[in-house]
């Protein structure tokens, strides 16, 4: 199989526009004979069949919470990346593209990145005519803030909840076709298989949650936006609905899972407490412009953070980084807080956290300008920790975040499976191996809005109306299999809950595939998780009750996918024996511990083509060419 | 505009009628309560030279008296009809009940304002067939023959039992103007993060003035007249 | 580690059709740090040792936005703790021996699908009828067209910060839905994005509401002290201002 980008010719900077009038198009007066399924209701997902159902196309939506409004893009605090250059800093397309490819590590498309950064004004243009209410100056416009590292002014935001304005936009221009009849929603639904039918994608099974029926659905494209797959790890700041099933069934159909070792690990959130733990709290990563991280010196110190002197305090991040501080980016400050715990100078009860101290910013601003600047952050902290941080240093730790890996998608994002498209986390496309802050909505909306509606047309243009129905023997046998992985799991009768072999999984990958990774490791854990797996088909227990409402049942599905794209994961991480992004494979650092690529051998996007049950996958190779960027090494002493 | 009987018929509309209503009959009973401090006085005369100047009326005085009894229909019925709403929309209630604190205004007035509205609208049957339709007692002042309410008013409340009634049910009508007048205000969309808690207050002392007032009269004539 | 012990009441409840109640459970060793929506999957792990049935209950981000968490705790929707969600409440709240009701939300609007878990489509039925504005991706303006004054704009922010977990309705001594209706409604109102459509968005919206079956507003602000979001009812007055306003100049 070779896999063709399908990028177009020409000057970087005109290649969307070129591509676009290339594209076929479909007539407005045939748009109403096609159906689109589209799962997921996120940014990506929302805006996509908000957009789509606006263009004429019917739609059928299918989301695996109540409602719509609340998909996992809900959560994201900081903002969201646009070129607008309002405040006049020297902002343009170009350093936006630019930005994102350095930050990415150069393992993403020069292409797909500029589009990116072409179309996020045509974003904010967008949500505020949705009349979201971004943060406005005093006299009336936008305001920008810089963040993630940025040197120029270009996040824009809506308090610390730009994730949730933006999905609720999306989301009433979604219920604004729901009205019109022209998208019809499927709530607490969840995708369980596609089926492809002649080589293309031609429908979905579902699980519907609340009666347990399994259900097919037919159109004539199917496009995937259901986000990323953190909570292989258990321990993620993702929802605990968020999951990886949808993409991995069509991976299991045929679509290559491109770069599943690139993975982010976001280094401000709240440590576990205990292990009951469900869930990690991110706090928003600006705590690090006024607060700075340390440890003590002394191995295993027990005393309270206050009692221990200036001079046995190690401010490693200002110390190893001079230049850039506690401010250097996501990945860099991460591996060293695990660096830091791991030599024995972790604090608190587990030892599994580093200090984020206040003491020099309230001393130096005042507590009352802190607490303009972080109130809201700190009340959070304190409401789940009991501690105040006026007070008492904050304990933070690294979580897993985000995941730039997804099914491999073309310039069109369309899969290699005709006919299923793959938009935001879930597709691998624009952040190669390492996103940065106020990326991810700019990547999900761009998708949605403005990159599918063009593309898919041409596609259904292409393919025509396929009038698939669901009694046809591809849906009946993707159906049959779905009733028997659900039986076969309720029958297993075992002792062990899902929660338990989840978090087994969690631990298993968090210890051997996390922030820094070796062969020995990514091997223990190849070994180790096929083992796992056995266990789970042999001792899991799950109430048996497949007609109505069965978290546990539905986890279990989920669950049963992880342990396939955990070992993925790191059957990729070993492939890779270079460092990169959220990638850092210890074998090869520079000499100060620094990640280090090795663009000779592996400039390139890692595709996993699935061969079948216990067979190793196929690996397939998309190189990258880089010629707009020069390749650096990212230094930030 | 919509139709009246939709507009009527919708949530924010029987809201309106009900705040509307219930204003008036603030104005009402500020009226009634300044007239009825005559009868503070153990001198007959100057509350019946009041209500006779209200009798002298004649016809407008009727008109007044329906349309006063519409507006206490139609507060009633929106009232009824929120209570029965009320019902309807949470068939099955919570087994364990509890307050939010914090924010809220939910106080003993505002979840008995149906009985406390019920309990005053039968107080007004009694209480109009009492005194309008009581024994028609009179007195001549200065020539004019007048009928002599004060002396049917003293009497009446001579009766403890009627002291105690009276007392109960206008306690009630303190606490539905507690909750009832800065709910008017809430409800007709006034609100304002300036004179909001002032309206709240005010409605606080109208509801202490009004139920103090009323309820002071049958006690000071109950001991003033034994 | 300070643990507890505790005497928890739950409504248990097999599906829409069947009548459900209170199921006593003694839960020990829980943990001060604990969230209580952890403490809950404590509990269902236990029952599912013990070869019972896990107690379904609604949750997914469990940082207090995404608005799926819906429990009435001790009476009060997302229980005691003023301004969070369930998700955000932990354990340190309760003392040893404590006894804790958990109910669902009530309301005829919602109905209970099972155990804990209601269903709110409602919700998005109310916001079909006309909380958006009427625009299609691609013809925007520029982001900065159109001044709004930052006081305009963080009220509007105000507004739009529900989180759609129906506490107002739960909350409700009338299971009314005001808060929640007009909360987009007030965003709309007041952005100049929304002024268009102004007058038809707030008459569907308020018939949409009535016609799901809440009850009406009776101004005791539970809803106010309950959200997690802490969305004043003042939204609520400038609902009714823009409802009579619309209603009487309608054509």
């Amino acid at each position: 199989m070779t896999l063709d980008s399908k990028t177009p010719d020409g000057p970087l900077a005109e290649k969307w526009d070129k591509h676009k009038f290339d594209l076929k198009l479909v007539n407005p007066a045939n748009k109403r004979k096609y159906t689109v399924i589209v799962v997921g209701t996120g940014l990506a997902g929302g805006a996509a069949a908000a957009s789509l159902g606006e263009m004429g196309y019917n739609v059928l939506n299918f989301c695996i919470q109540d409602s719509a409004r609340r998909a996992h893009s809900i959560a994201a605090q900081g903002g969201i990346n646009a070129a607008k250059n309002y405040p006049n800093d020297g902002d343009s397309i170009w350093r936006l593209f630019y930005d994102t490819v350095k930050g990415g590590d150069y393992r993403s498309r020069e292409a797909n990145v500029y589009r990116l950064a072409q179309v996020s004004n045509n974003i904010i243009d967008q949500c505020v005519a949705q009349g979201v209410p971004f943060a406005r100056e005093y006299g009336g416009l936008l305001d920008n803030r810089s963040f993630g590292g940025a040197q120029v002014s270009r996040t824009f935001y809506a308090r610390g909840q730009t994730g949730q304005q933006l999905l609720l936009g999306a989301y009433s221009s979604l219920m604004r076709q729901v009205e019109t009849g022209k998208v019809k929603m499927f709530p607490r639904y969840e995708m369980l298989d596609l089926v492809v039918k002649d080589g293309h994608a031609k429908g979905i099974v579902t699980r519907n949650l609340v009666t347990g029926e399994i259900k097919s659905f037919a159109g004539d494209a199917v496009v995937l936006a259901t986000g990323g797959y953190g909570n292989v790890f258990y321990l993620s700041t993702n929802a605990k609905n968020s999951n990886a099933t949808a993409a991995w069934r069509c991976h299991k159909r045929g679509a290559l899972f491109a770069n599943p070792c690139y993975t982010q690990i976001h280094p401000t959130c709240i440590p576990v407490s205990g292990d009951y733990q469900s869930k990690l709290t991110l706090m928003s990563e600006s705590l690090r412009n006024d607060g700075r991280v340390w440890v003590p010196k002394k191995k295993g110190d027990t005393r309270k953070p206050n009692e221990i002197p200036e001079d046995e305090r190690d401010y490693y991040l200002e110390r190893r980084y001079p230049s850039f501080g506690n401010l250097v980016p996501r990945d860099v400050a991460s591996r060293n807080a695990k660096n830091a715990c791991d030599e024995g100078k972790g604090v608190g009860d587990t030892g599994l956290a580093v200090y984020l101290d206040f003491a020099n910013a309230i001393e130096r601003m005042g507590e009352d300008t802190v607490r303009d600047k972080y109130g809201n952050l700190f009340d959070m902290y304190e409401r789940i920790t009991g501690e105040n941080p006026y007070k008492v240093p904050m304990r933070i730790f690294p979580a897993v975040h985000y995941t730039m890996g997804g099914l491999w998608v073309d310039y069109n994002l369309m899969s290699n499976v005709p006919g299923l498209f793959v938009l935001g986390e879930a597709n691998f496309s624009d952040h190669g191996a390492n996103r940065l802050g106020a990326s991810a909505l700019m990547q999900g909306l761009a998708d949605g809005y403005f990159v599918i509606p063009y593309t898919l047309g041409d596609y259904l243009a292409n393919a025509g109306v396929s009038g698939t129905a669901i009694d046809s023997v591809e849906f009946q046998d993707a159906e049959e299999e779905v009733n028997a992985q659900i039986d076969k799991l309720l029958s297993i009768n075992g002792k062990k809950t899902v929660t338990d072999f989840s978090r087994q999984l969690g631990l298993n990958l968090w210890n051997n595939v996390g922030m820094a990774r070796n062969e020995k490791g990514l091997n223990t854990a190849l070994k180790e998780i096929p083992e796992l797996k056995t266990e789970f088909w042999s001792e899991l227990k799950v109430p048996n009750d497949k007609a109505s409402l069965n978290k546990n049942l539905e986890f279990a599905t989920r669950v049963a996918d992880y342990f396939e794209l955990a070992e993925l994961m790191a059957r990729d991480a070993l492939e890779r024996t270079e460092s990169c992004g959220g990638h850092f494979r210890e074998e090869s650092q520079t000499e100060e511990g620094e990640a280090l690529r090795d663009d000779e051998n592996f400039s390139h996007v890692t595709a996993w083509e699935y061969t079948g049950e216990g067979k190793a996958p196929n690996l397939h190779k998309e190189s990258l060419e880089f010629k707009n960027v020069k390749l650096t090494q990212r230094s930030y002493k | 505009m919509l139709p009246l009987s939709k507009i009527l018929g919708s949530s924010v509309g029987k809201k309106y009628v009900m705040a509307l209503t219930g204003l008036a009959m603030v104005f009402f009973l500020l009226e009634h309560l300044l007239g009825n401090f005559l009868l503070y006085s153990t001198d007959p005369v100057p509350y019946n030279q009041y209500g006779h100047f209200l009798i002298s009326f004649g016809n407008i005085l009727i008109v007044a008296e329906f349309v006063l009894i519409a507006i206490l229909l139609a507060h009633v019925v929106s009232g009824i009809s929120v209570a029965l709403g009320k019902k309807a929309a949470r068939p099955s209630g919570y087994r364990q009940s509890g307050d939010a604190g914090g924010a809220s205004k939910k106080t003993f007035a505002s979840t008995t304002m149906i009985y406390s509205g019920l309990l005053t609208f039968i107080f007004l049957v009694i209480h109009i067939k009492t005194f309008k339709y009581g024994p028609e007692y009179a007195m001549t002042v200065d020539g004019v023959v007048m009928r002599d309410l004060h002396k049917l008013v003293w009497e009446t409340f001579s009766n403890p039992v009627y002291v105690v009634w009276y007392v109960g049910t206008l306690l009630f009508l303190g606490f539905h103007l507690r909750h009832g007048f800065w709910s008017t205000f809430q409800s007709m969309g006034g609100n304002h993060p300036r004179y909001s808690p002032l309206i709240h207050s005010v409605g606080i002392f109208i509801a202490v003035v009004l139920a103090a007032g009323f309820i002071g009269i049958p006690i000071w004539i109950y001991f003033t007249g034994a | 580690m300070e643990t507890m012990t505790l005497n928890l009441k739950v409504w248990r409840q097999k599906d829409t059709n069947s009548t459900g109640g209170l199921v006593a459970y003694t839960l020990e060793t829980v943990s001060t740090h604990m969230s209580f929506l952890e403490m809950l999957d404590v509990l269902n792990e236990k029952l599912l040792a013990e070869d019972g049935d896990p107690i379904e209950f609604d949750n997914d981000c469990r940082e207090g936005i995404c608005g799926m968490c819906s429990l009435v705790i001790n009476g009060v929707a997302h229980g005691p703790w003023n301004g969070a969600a369930t998700c955000q409440l932990h354990m340190r709240e309760y003392k040893d021996g404590d006894t804790i009701t958990i109910e669902p939300w009530r309301a005829q609007a919602f109905p209970v699908i099972k155990d804990l878990v209601v269903d709110r489509t409602a919700f998005d039925r109310i916001i079909s009828a006309g909380g958006y504005v009427s625009m299609n991706a691609g013809g925007a303006p520029d982001a900065n067209a159109i001044p709004i004054s930052k006081s305009v704009a963080d009220e509007a922010m105000d507004a739009a910060s529900c989180i759609g977990c129906a506490a107002c309705v739960a909350a409700c001594p009338n299971a009314s839905a005001s808060l929640f209706t007009a909360a987009k409604i007030s965003q709309l109102a007041l952005l100049p994005q929304g002024h268009p459509e102004r007058a038809e968005r707030v008459l569907l919206m308020v018939e949409q509401m009535d016609s799901e079956g809440f009850g009406d507003c009776s101004n005791h602000a539970e809803c106010e002290a309950v959200c997690p979001k802490q969305i004043s009812i003042s939204h609520i007055a400038r609902m009714k201002r823009e409802y009579m306003k619309a209603a009487l100049m309608a054509k």
